[in-house]
């Protein structure tokens, strides 16, 4: 049994926990959910003894308050740190990485433990590559052999900081298989945090982070039934209340049909106790009309190698205006390959690519096309060491807008997506969410027709990622804007009008979201729907 | 243009908000020159020296006979003081050593021999420390009761002064490293932080963007000499300024110009910060220690020697020199000039292709 009591964990200044308590029983799968800086990743290094903390920690009778006192432990822990492939060396084979990890824990090898290893090989489907290099293992392989790696030595406690994220649909039923089987076999206990909802929904108990407190605790079923009450069909109301999408949340009694909860409910109930009520976000109108059914893209056969390792291969791509083209896929399925080609960022290994009806064969006719495109790249890159504000000013002047102008779409913007608080901050000191509506701004101050979005919801909360949706919307509505957008959550693919499903840098699904449904009346998720496509 | 100053003045505005970059920027130019001016000390090695014998030659050439290798180059001649201090003037010696007509003669009849001694004093450790040698082998023949003194003459340092010397060329040496990294750092930061993708897509001419943004280094390093030259070089250390400050300024554009040139060459090789720092590493260090900053030219192997003159940093110290201390004239610096420009010219234009490429 693990006890953490009073647990609480600051970098420099900033409170990342505090007082935290829980207890995980043996055999237990507990989930931490929750937006990025919560402070699901400072309680798991904290109880894998990896940054100094406060408060104590009780794990089978023995106590530890310091990094220090859990070297008596740390035989029986394995940790598992945020990042795919982060515990791997790239160089060393998977038969290599076994042997080390071996050694550097000093296992005895005997007939258990050599039969435990071919155990767990089997179950992560690894034993038939084992001369593989880690390098050449694709994410969710690297993941599984990351998970192997920490099991090896047969803890008892795993601390999992989101292994899955970013992992292919299928390794990611396959990991969790590896863990529920380790849980029953072996009385494991486990903590894992995650960033699909889908997931935790399969856990014991969940505990649901939001500044660095634990705001609910239970099974998924006991939460989602406490909000219950609090979830409605789209409804005005005066009573203060969130609308998003077809679905409002208010605290107080509306007569209006209930609606079945998921657990993504819960951040947005969370927000209306915290009375974090969210800003209305829009999009001004553009003046111009819209025409529909121009193909703003046409991407034929396009290919991308790199030495021998296929990134993109035969792709066909059409984006027409007015539309949201979703690509999916998980990490490593060449989506920003993808994207960075039809931006001009890599060159093209083979192929044919149009844009506003122009084909595209030299760097002039891109040139010509530059005011016509937004970009808003991974992890929103814009100059950190400026202001939100003078990132904003120094686009337009690059786009050639004048200073008055330029003033009026700041202030405009700011208002519109909701950050007209930060202006004076620095991008990096931003929440994930303010950031992301921040870099959208700046991509569309010169009036693209085509906006394209690399991964810009991956590791920003669930209330931002759906209010982000619903701006993307609005720029298609009322700018008539065309976006292509990356994501590796498969559940978002409900907010495209078209869905184009990656794996291994070739397409394997490209149809139109309701014609999914149509394909596969019995799938209750995409998540599922795409996981026919996987296998 | 409205486009190249806006980049021009975010870059300096990033500069000035990164405090790693600034500190560094000003500790060399700063702490770096002063500690390295006052706690160097470089031995004798191949000294050129010359000789105007007007003596009948048989203590004079006993004398010169010990002045061998591996201090001294095989002694050259001269037919008057006129041509050996001209020789000094020009680099082709370092030491002259003029014999008297009656030096022999009152050598034997004991009647103080005097040997007189110039000594080009602007490389000062090797001028000091070849001081030392010949008044150790004159003392030998002192020791055999014939006493001589020596009379030394030293030209465009007069106290033999290692710090000026020393100072003067850690201050180019900062210049050639600070310019290469700074330069490099501008590009690669933006492809670590993928702002590079973002710019790519800017309906702007990259050639602006390249030339902007290497501009707006060159007015970092400018302010960053202006200030060493003024509070180490002067304030602290004393250097004289013989030429015209000017001349030295201007040199210092077109050179730091050269080296941001190998700045983009970097930048266009790199991946990021670290990688930087590696190739910077390797690219400037030959060119610095081929320039003569660190060991003088005609102490290197041939071969070196022959290399240097691919080594713009050579030019500039050579020029640099003549500047604060043999108060050359503009005209005379011309060489110098011509040297950084061309070498510059190619650095920089290739330098330009090369990362424009990635545009």
């Amino acid at each position: 049994m693990l006890e953490v009591k009073n647990l609480a964990v600051s970098h420099k200044k900033k409170i990342a926990i505090k007082n935290l308590n829980f207890q995980v029983n043996d055999g237990e799968i507990l989930g931490f959910i929750g937006a990025d800086g919560a402070g699901k990743s400072s309680s798991l290094n904290a109880i894998a003894g990896v940054i100094k903390f406060d408060g104590e920690i009780i794990y089978n009778g023995f106590s530890y308050k310091s990094p220090k006192e859990v070297q008596k432990v740390k035989q029986n822990i394995g940790y598992m740190p945020q990042g795919i492939g982060l515990v791997l060396y790239k160089t060393l084979t998977i038969k290599e990485h076994l042997d080390f990890f071996t050694d550097i824990r000093d296992i005895k090898i005997d007939k258990a433990f050599l039969d435990y290893k071919k155990h767990l090989l089997s179950m992560a489907g690894l034993e038939r590559f084992l001369d593989r290099r880690a390098g050449d293992l694709s994410g969710g392989m690297m993941q599984k052999l990351s998970l192997v790696c920490t099991m090896l030595h047969r803890p008892k406690l795993l601390i999992l900081d989101e292994p899955t994220t970013g992992v292919d649909p299928l390794s990611r039923i396959e990991l969790w298989e590896i863990l529920k089987q380790s849980a029953k076999e072996f009385n494991t206990i486990s903590i894992i945090s995650t960033a699909y909802m889908g997931e935790a929904s399969k856990m014991d108990n969940i505990l649901l982070f939001d500044e660095g407190e634990i705001i609910a605790r239970g099974s998924s079923k006991q939460l989602i039934d406490e909000i219950k009450p609090f979830v409605y069909d789209k409804i005005e109301t005066d009573k203060k209340h969130i609308t998003i999408s077809d679905t409002t949340y208010c605290l107080e009694n509306l007569e209006n049909h209930h609606q079945e909860p998921t657990l993504e409910s819960l951040f947005f109930v969370n927000a209306l106790k915290k009375d974090r009520l969210l800003p209305k976000l829009q999009i001004s109108k553009s003046k111009e009309s819209i025409d529909k059914n121009i193909v703003v893209m046409k991407a034929t056969k396009i290919t991308k190698k790199f030495g021998d390792f296929y990134a993109n291969k035969d792709v066909d791509c059409e984006l027409k205006s007015g539309e949201i083209l979703g690509l999916l896929g998980a990490n490593g399925a060449g989506k920003t390959t993808f994207i960075k080609m039809l931006l001009g960022l890599l060159p093209l290994d083979g192929g044919e690519l149009e844009l506003f009806d122009k084909k595209i064969k030299s760097s002039e006719d891109r040139n010509k096309l530059k005011s016509q495109i937004g970009y808003v790249s991974q992890h929103f890159a814009l100059y950190d060491d400026m202001t939100v504000k003078e990132n904003m000013m120094f686009f337009a002047s690059i786009h050639k807008i004048d200073a008055k102008k330029s003033a009026q779409l700041i202030d405009s913007y700011s208002k519109e997506l909701g950050f007209e608080r930060y202006l004076d901050e620095m991008p990096k000191s931003l929440p994930l969410g303010i950031n992301q509506r921040f870099s959208l701004a700046v991509s569309i101050l010169h009036e693209p027709k085509v906006l394209f979005l690399d991964e810009p919801t991956s590791g920003v909360d669930a209330i931002a990622r759906a209010q982000f949706w619903e701006l993307l919307k609005e720029l298609k509505e009322k700018r008539g804007i065309s976006i292509l957008i990356t994501t590796h959550y498969m559940s978002e693919a409900e907010f495209c009008d078209r869905v184009v499903l990656l794996k291994d840098g070739q397409k394997i699904a490209d149809d139109e979201v309701e014609n999914f449904y149509k394909k596969f009346p019995n799938a209750n998720s995409f998540e599922e729907i795409f996981l026919e496509y996987y296998r | 243009m409205k486009i190249f100053f806006t980049i021009v003045l975010k870059e300096l505005l990033s500069f000035f908000r990164s405090f790693g970059l600034v500190f560094i920027v000003i500790y060399f130019f700063t702490a770096e020159v002063y500690v390295a001016a006052t706690g160097m000390e470089i031995e004798a090695r191949n000294v050129a020296i010359g000789v105007v014998d007007k003596s009948a030659g048989g203590i004079s050439k006993k004398v010169l006979s010990s002045l061998h290798s591996p201090e001294f180059q095989t002694s050259k001649y001269y037919k008057s003081q006129k041509e050996l201090s001209d020789a000094i003037y020009n680099k082709d010696i370092m030491v002259g050593m003029i014999f008297d007509e009656d030096f022999e003669k009152n050598y034997y009849k004991k009647q103080n021999p005097t040997i007189n001694i110039l000594i080009d004093s602007t490389t000062a450790s090797q001028s000091l420390m070849a001081i030392g040698y010949i008044q150790n082998i004159v003392m030998k023949f002192n020791n055999l009761k014939l006493p001589v003194e020596l009379k030394m003459h030293k030209l465009f340092n007069q106290n033999a002064d290692t710090k000026l010397f020393m100072g003067v060329s850690e201050l180019l040496s900062v210049i050639t490293l600070l310019t290469t990294i700074l330069t490099a750092i501008a590009f690669v930061k933006e492809k670590e932080s993928g702002t590079w993708d973002i710019m790519l897509l800017m309906p702007v001419n990259p050639k602006i963007i390249i030339l902007a943004k290497s501009l707006s280094q060159i007015i970092i390093m400018m302010v960053g000499v202006s200030i060493s030259v003024g509070l180490i070089l002067f304030h602290s250390l004393d250097v004289p300024i013989n030429g015209n400050l000017l001349n030295f300024f201007i040199l210092t554009f077109f050179y730091v110009a050269t080296t941001a040139g190998i700045g983009l060459f970097i930048a266009a090789i790199s991946k990021n910060i670290m990688q930087v720092s590696q190739f910077s590493i390797i690219i400037m260090m030959p060119i610095i220690f081929l320039s003569g900053a660190w060991t003088p030219i005609y102490a290197m192997h041939p071969f070196l020697q022959y290399l240097s003159i691919f080594s713009p940093l050579r030019y500039y110290i050579e020029g640099s020199e003549s500047v604060f201390f043999r108060g050359t004239e503009f005209i005379d610096l011309l060489p110098y000039f011509s040297g950084v420009l061309i070498l510059g010219i190619i650095l920089y234009w290739y330098g330009f292709r090369k990362i424009g490429k990635l545009f």
